[in-house]
């Protein structure tokens, strides 16, 4: 893939949308790098059909969301209910995961983890499954819409109240907390506030309280006095500290950095003149989040070798990439428990300033976690995931028999092809050699067939490659 | 050098292509030679230590309490520890009723407390101080963390950072010139496999090690290569240790302790292993901290204390060193939900055989705040200086980038 040097990228080149040329060609490698980065991954089929549809018709696709999404909503809200009625964190997680497994809207669940990690709430604090959904649901009513909205709302959202303890900071004696992180975490970044817009911010924030299961203002202990916070001056309240920070000429480079982060690159620090165009876009379209989505994901710079394989791959991509890919019918709920080991524990940030992802996803136990976890996911031998998952059974499906076939659709499945001859020809090696290697007696043909596709498909997911998003 | 410390060692750094299969040996051994301390220093024999990040930002002024100034009275209406309750360090000074097992060790003469720690221009995000004490940099957007780039001068030192579940690997430790591992469990620092017989397993194994090893191309593939070649290596190796460690004293059964208690075990197996990093927390006791705040601290006393009288029983008392650091302390007043909000200066602790006992230098000023919060009059770096140089053995001035005063932390 190619594309101009990091430091010289042309912003006009950058975001202008993607056509197919003989230099970028729409390729398998670009329609997985696609389905990774804008949904959870795709199927065989799936990435099939995407590279007969163009990039254009996928991406419409994956922006709208297929049909079903309302009666799919409702299904999973009728599960929520009972997740809140008996405060189930445990299912809580499985419910997440299992959207984004099944949302015919993947793109909107992803958006909503980006804000989950943005607004980065834990169950360990607040201790209600109740209220996380709550969150939760504000986050995807607004992932696509306006950070503005979103961000107002934010002020008097339950989970976020008991979270950075709004609700116990009252006139006269204002709690910090949530003051701080709007400016430093939610909108502005460090180093453009200062201490003092912290603490006279934080008294416009007192007066929330919760009472039973909704947030109620309080007039007697909100602090209505003159503050001055960020160069205005006034009796400003929740709304008015939101819109300042909105119009601090930092929120809009900070938010689209962070969405570069999650969309483009890891690697590589964008410079401020790169961003310029589409933080004037976000600003002047008063936050609109989807638009600036849509620009990103469309642009020569996402479908270049600047983005392509330039993150790691998160926990949750990790699990969904491979049960995505296999097809699985799979219960959500020992997925997601296996996500705390991998770092990922959904509802449960380790800070408010989320997961730090990048090169720290990975250390030696998270890589052996994972590893280990794809080997349960396609061995068929562990007890939480059973036969559910089998590659063997994929492999039969897609009608491929012979030692290439098996290897090359595995390693288009998950890396499109897209790794080093020397790889091809090990994982060949391994697979025609296996014939020889002696199984246990009580195994028929068919068992040691079916044990070597498992064992490939294992192989390959334990590639480098494949720890790249 | 014990047998089991070397072949870790060249495991390691085969492992990451530091050494090659033939010419390993000399080379590492080089190294090593030359980074070991002159004779008379105090890391001259295989020192360890041991960092413990309370994460959070600890309240200090309620971790070492001036319980007889009328200003902590006054500042800690609900807060407030009694004289009463208090361990008490001298007529001024008292720990954390919590703090049960450091009252031991300091009667013991084997805790130091540094009162007053901070820097200059204290920042109050949690984020940025955390990134300042674990690069000990004042400069923003630097890699590399102070005990990463100790280690280049303690080449293939094995180290460990002991990690929880939700926990990424600590800037601190980047920059090393062999990843430091991040392990939960030994039992779970395994690379597992489903083969038809050993012979695949083999096979397996081989492709997976193979796929690993670098050819040093730029980017996230290498990064990745790298980190799984010596993941497969320190597991490999790790595997051999006996999986049924007996400590001397018992330990609780809290994170914490089993954390601590896996560094005693390494320490034990022989591994040489230099370093250990662990975190505790949260301390953001913003609202209703007193239960929280005395849950940690308890946890942290219990932990520490059992750790150090497993690792002196077996004759490692003037090996180890135990440092706590905290990202800030706590605002001097408390907040109107029986909490505090962020600070500055905070105490750490330093427990070992060679520290200086008792506390060093004067609680800070409870009436000459700094903007709400206590002043700090010792600067972290210090602390780091005198650990870098006179118990790791290694250039200060080369990590912190200047000469830092040493804190008076040891026997002289």
């Amino acid at each position: 893939m190619a594309g101009a040097g990091v430091k010289n990228l042309d912003p006009l080149w950058a975001w202008q949308p993607y056509r197919p040329s003989t230099e970028a060609p729409w390729n398998l490698p670009r329609v997985g790098h696609l389905y990774r980065r804008a949904a959870f991954g795709a199927t065989y089929a799936e990435l099939q059909a995407g590279l007969k549809a163009g990039p254009e018709a996928l991406l419409d696709q994956l922006l709208k969301g297929g049909p079903g999404l309302a009666e799919f909503d409702a299904q999973m809200a009728s599960l929520a209910q009972s997740i809140a009625r008996y405060n189930d964190a445990t299912h809580l997680r499985a419910w997440w995961l299992a959207r984004m497994l099944h949302s015919p809207h993947p793109l909107q669940e992803k958006i909503t983890l980006f804000w989950h990690n943005h607004f980065a709430t834990s169950y360990a604090k607040v201790q209600s499954a109740r209220f996380m959904l709550g969150q939760y649901e504000l986050l995807r009513r607004h992932a696509l819409g306006r950070f503005s909205e979103l961000l107002r709302a934010m002020s008097s959202d339950p989970a976020m109240l008991i979270w950075l303890d709004g609700r116990d900071s009252k006139k006269g004696n204002p709690n910090e907390n949530y003051a701080r992180e709007l400016m430093e975490l939610f909108s502005l970044g460090i180093g453009h506030y200062t201490e003092k817009d912290v603490r006279e911010a934080a008294r416009a924030f007192t007066g929330w309280e919760i009472q039973g299961t909704k947030a109620v203002f309080n007039a007697q202990q909100h602090d209505d006095g003159v503050k001055t916070v960020l160069g205005q001056t006034g009796n400003w309240n929740a709304d008015d500290i939101v819109r300042i920070c909105l119009e601090q000429k930092s929120a809009a480079p900070f938010l689209v950095a962070k969405l570069y982060r999650f969309f483009i690159s890891e690697t590589a620090a964008p410079s401020p003149e790169l961003l310029a165009p589409l933080a004037q876009q976000f600003r002047n379209s008063d936050y609109d989040f989807g638009a600036l989505v849509k620009t990103m994901l469309a642009s020569n710079l996402f479908f270049s070798s600047h983005a392509y394989r330039t993150r790691i791959k998160a926990p949750v991509d990790f699990v969904l990439n491979i049960v995505r890919g296999l097809e699985g019918a799979i219960g959500a709920t020992a997925l997601a428990q296996s996500l705390e080991q991998l770092g990922q524990n959904l509802f449960s940030p380790p800070s408010v300033k989320g997961w730090d992802g990048g090169k720290s996803w990975l250390n030696g136990q998270t890589l052996l976690f994972r590893q280990n976890l794809a080997l349960a996911l396609t061995s068929t031998e562990d007890a939480r995931f059973g036969r559910r998952c089998d590659p063997a059974a994929l492999a039969r499906k897609y009608h491929k028999e012979t030692d290439a076939e098996l290897v090359d659709f595995f390693l288009h499945l998950f890396l499109q092809g897209d790794v080093a001859a020397q790889t091809r020809m090990r994982l060949l090696h391994y697979q025609q050699q296996a014939h020889k290697l002696p199984a246990p007696v009580y195994w028929t043909q068919q068992d040691s067939a079916d044990q070597r596709v498992r064992s490939l498909c294992h192989l390959v997911l334990t590639l480098p490659e494949f720890q790249l998003d | 050098m014990t047998a089991n410390r070397r072949d870790f060692l060249k495991a390691s750094l085969a492992g990451v292509g530091l050494i090659g299969a033939g010419s390993g040996a000399p080379l590492f051994l080089s190294r090593t030679a030359a980074a070991v301390p002159a004779a008379d220093k105090a890391g001259a024999k295989d020192t360890i230590l041991v960092v413990i990040e309370l994460t959070g930002g600890n309240d200090g002024l309620n971790t070492v309490v001036p319980f007889n100034d009328p200003e902590y009275a006054k500042l800690r209406p609900t807060l407030r520890q009694t004289p009463a309750q208090v361990k008490k360090i001298n007529d001024q000074l008292g720990l954390h009723p919590s703090l049960a097992g450091f009252a031991e060790l300091l009667q013991d003469n084997v805790l130091c407390i540094v009162q007053g720690v901070g820097y200059p221009n204290p920042n109050q995000s949690h984020f940025r101080s955390m990134d300042i004490w674990q690069t000990a940099s004042l400069n923003e957007n630097v890699s590399e963390g102070w005990l990463g780039k100790a280690l280049k001068g303690l080449p293939g030192a094995p180290s460990f950072h002991l990690k929880s579940n939700n926990e990424a690997s600590p800037l601190a430790l980047e920059g090393a010139p062999v990843r430091v591992p991040s392990i939960a469990t030994l039992e779970e620092f395994q690379l597992q496999l489903a083969a038809a017989s050993g012979a695949d397993k083999k096979e397996q194994r081989d492709i997976i090690e193979s796929a690993a090893r670098s050819n040093g191309g730029p980017g996230l593939l290498d990064f990745v290569q790298r980190t799984a070649s010596n993941t497969y290596a320190s597991s490999r190796r790790l595997q051999e240790i006996g999986k049924n460690y007996q400590p001397q004293t018992p330990y609780p059964n809290t994170p914490l302790g089993g954390r601590l208690k896996l560094a005693a075990q390494l320490i034990d197996a022989g591994l040489g292993a230099r370093l250990f990093y662990v975190a505790h927390g949260n301390f953001d006791t913003h609202a209703t901290q007193a239960p929280t705040h005395a849950r940690l601290l308890t946890q942290l006393s219990q932990a520490v204390t059992a750790f150090f009288k497993d690792i002196a029983a077996r004759g490692h008392r003037d090996r180890v060193l135990v440092m706590t650091f905290s990202e800030f302390g706590r605002r001097a007043k408390e907040n109107g939900s029986r909490g505090t909000d962020h600070g500055s200066a905070a105490p750490m602790f330093l427990i070992g055989g060679k520290v200086k006992p008792g506390p060093v230098g004067e609680h800070p000023s409870l009436t000459q705040l700094e903007f709400g919060n206590l002043k700090h009059h010792t600067d972290f770096r210090q602390v780091y200086a005198a650990i870098l140089d006179r118990w790791l053995g290694v250039s200060s001035k080369d990590i912190l980038g200047a000469e830092f005063s040493h804190a008076a932390i040891f026997k002289s």
